[in-house]
């Protein structure tokens, strides 16, 4: 078992998906209510990564992370460092190739929320940020919630990308599942086994907390 | 007083005026689509009209002139939702208590819900509780940000028949406790006669007639108001102009070659020979089964058909010298009992001529109904 790159894919998951609770709630929240003329743009970008094969996105992310691209000499510039195959690349790239695994469950949770609380709301003299607070985050959280799991859940298991910006580096950039391909390339098919098997029970629990929190979420609408 | 000018084109067409005094039940009825509940939206800014003016006594809510638009949160309006809108994670007390202004003590809550008998159940969250209770605790939480008027939408349309009697009952008492102008979207003619001081008839987003329901419903403007106030009978007839002037003028029902004259009185509006419609509701005529030598305006019809409908049934006659025109009728079913009504029967309608409701129209031959 690969405890450090175990523990680098539980801090990059915790990081993700707490990076984009907020993101995703702003986002989230603004695709649910917004009749925008481009919103069918905004939303076939932010969902990209769920169609893209990992590689192409860390193709491009690569590129773009690169000592010679403005992102990557800029990083350089401020913290001594290349972005690229360093944990604050991934943590970069894990957030975007993240986006739609987080926004598309908060944004069914907040369409879900009927339109005459939001007018309820506004006659009750509750200002946006309260409405957010009182009404809207409490009645999406199951939502916000499983997009959370989801979040870190995939950002455990995925290695294109992950093997596109971050290479191999132990401690720095060696995830789980990078872990497994490299253990399974040494012929260390046990520790490969053992790893996969904790990822397989990883995901179905995963699974089924969020199908869980989607069923408990729809019963309580219509009780 | 609450007045509200509401003009647009798309995308919904509205041409709306209202006017609603403090203490005033204004019901803005119409069909599904005619604009009633946008007309209410607006007032409460949850709507922006293309061009208008909502004004509450000296303060301005919206003026499209000098882009003054005050926010729904902003207005002092309290709004009950068809289908209540109680969010549904917090308790009855908890809805109630967050419409609560800042400066008012916390048991104001509590003690709203008091008023709507309602205290015993304040931790309940809204699926706990049955339909007049929701809509109660909805009104409780319209009240709580003590409003300077009371919107209420198709609020009673969404619960049965004796919990809608005992939430008319808690407007009826809240209207001599508090005096708000209140406007309220109904589709239902009877709950608005009962309820309201006001009637507006709207159509296609139009304002077709505005004034107290009797007379609304007595005097419709024209044919559609007629139509929309359920007055089944809109007839053809020509008025024939009171001569010498200061008698009765003369309406042929019907036209020139088959038809029955009856009395009415000129207001000295219609110009002799002018083709009219013309309708009469049905307490200004007396159903008689025996003819007697004083009656006046007399109509001799055959009864065509009888409907019993519970307590009330509808008489369609068909008058003998008029047999393609109708007139219904509904009576309770101990007078049609006592007069041993029976279809075939002759009876006699004796029509009041102050009864008589004439709405001009531009063509003889146009279509009653359109």
């Amino acid at each position: 078992m690969d405890w450090p790159a175990l523990w680098l894919s539980v801090r990059l998951s915790v990081a993700t998906a707490l990076i984009l609770l907020p993101l995703g709630i702003l986002a989230a929240r603004w695709l649910a209510t917004s009749s925008h003329p481009l919103k069918p743009v905004f939303e076939a970008m932010l969902a990209l990564p769920l169609v893209l094969p990992p590689t192409v996105l860390g193709f491009y992310l690569l590129v773009a992370m690169g000592g010679d691209s403005a992102l990557g000499s800029l990083f350089q510039s401020l913290f001594g460092q290349t972005l690229a195959f360093s944990f604050s690349g991934l943590l970069v790239a894990s957030v975007i190739f993240n986006i739609p695994f987080a926004l598309i469950p908060m944004q069914r949770a907040f369409e879900s929320i009927p339109a005459d609380l939001h007018d309820a709301a506004r006659t009750c003299g509750l200002s946006r940020w309260r409405t957010l607070w009182r009404i809207e985050l409490p009645l999406a959280r199951r939502g916000i919630l499983s997009a959370m799991i989801m979040t870190a859940a995939h950002t455990m298991g995925e290695f294109g990308v992950v093997l596109m910006v971050g290479g191999n580096i132990a401690g720095e950039t060696r995830t789980v599942a990078i872990s497994i391909y490299d253990k399974v390339q040494s012929f260390e098919m046990q520790a490969a086994g053992t790893m996969s098997a904790m990822l397989l029970v990883l995901s179905m629990s995963t699974l089924l907390v969020s199908t869980w929190l989607t069923r408990s979420q729809a019963s309580q609408r219509h009780g | 007083m609450l007045k509200a000018l509401l003009r647009q084109s798309s995308p919904i067409a509205l041409h709306a005026r209202i006017e609603c005094a403090a203490g005033e039940l204004l019901a803005l009825v119409g069909p599904s689509g005619s604009g009633k509940t946008s007309v209410l939206r607006a007032i409460a800014g949850l709507l922006r009209p293309a061009n208008g003016h909502i004004s509450l006594g000296d303060a301005v809510w919206f003026d499209s002139a000098s882009s003054i638009d005050v926010p729904a949160e902003r207005r002092p309006v309290g709004m009950v939702f068809q289908h209540y809108a109680l969010f549904p994670h917090l308790s009855a007390l908890d809805n109630v208590r967050l419409a609560l202004p800042r400066h008012l003590p916390a048991d104001t809550a509590m003690q709203l819900l008091a008023d709507m008998q309602l205290d015993t159940l304040a931790t309940r969250r809204p699926h706990e509780l049955s339909g007049g209770q929701r809509q109660r605790v909805a009104l409780a939480r319209a009240l709580a940000r003590q409003p300077s008027v009371l919107l209420l939408d198709e609020a009673f349309s969404a619960v049965d028949q004796p919990t809608r009697q005992s939430l008319y009952d808690e407007l009826i008492k809240l209207r001599e406790q508090v005096k708000l102008p209140i406007v309220m979207v109904t589709h239902d003619l009877r709950e608005a006669r009962l309820l309201a001081d006001t009637i507006s008839i709207l159509d296609g987003g139009s304002t077709l007639q505005e004034g107290p329901p009797e007379r609304v419903m007595s005097q419709p403007r024209n044919a559609r108001v007629a139509a929309l106030v359920g007055l089944r009978d809109i007839h053809l007839g020509i008025f024939h102009k009171a001569a010498p002037v200061g008698t009765m003028a003369r309406l042929r029902w019907g036209d020139a070659s088959a038809g029955i004259d009856l009395l009415t009185t000129d207001k000295g509006r219609l110009d002799d020979g002018a083709h009219v419609r013309w309708v009469i509701s049905g307490e200004h005529v007396q159903l008689h089964t025996q003819r007697a030598a004083d009656m006046a305006n007399l109509v001799v019809c055959t009864l065509q058909d009888m409907r019993r409908l519970g307590e009330i049934v509808t008489l369609q006659c068909r008058p003998q010298a008029l047999p393609q025109a109708r007139l219904h009728l509904d009576v309770t079913t101990r007078f049609a009992r006592l007069l041993n009504l029976q279809v075939g029967a002759v009876v006699y309608l004796e029509i009041d001529p102050q009864g008589i409701h004439i709405m001009p129209v531009k063509r003889a031959l146009e279509d009653p109904l359109a």
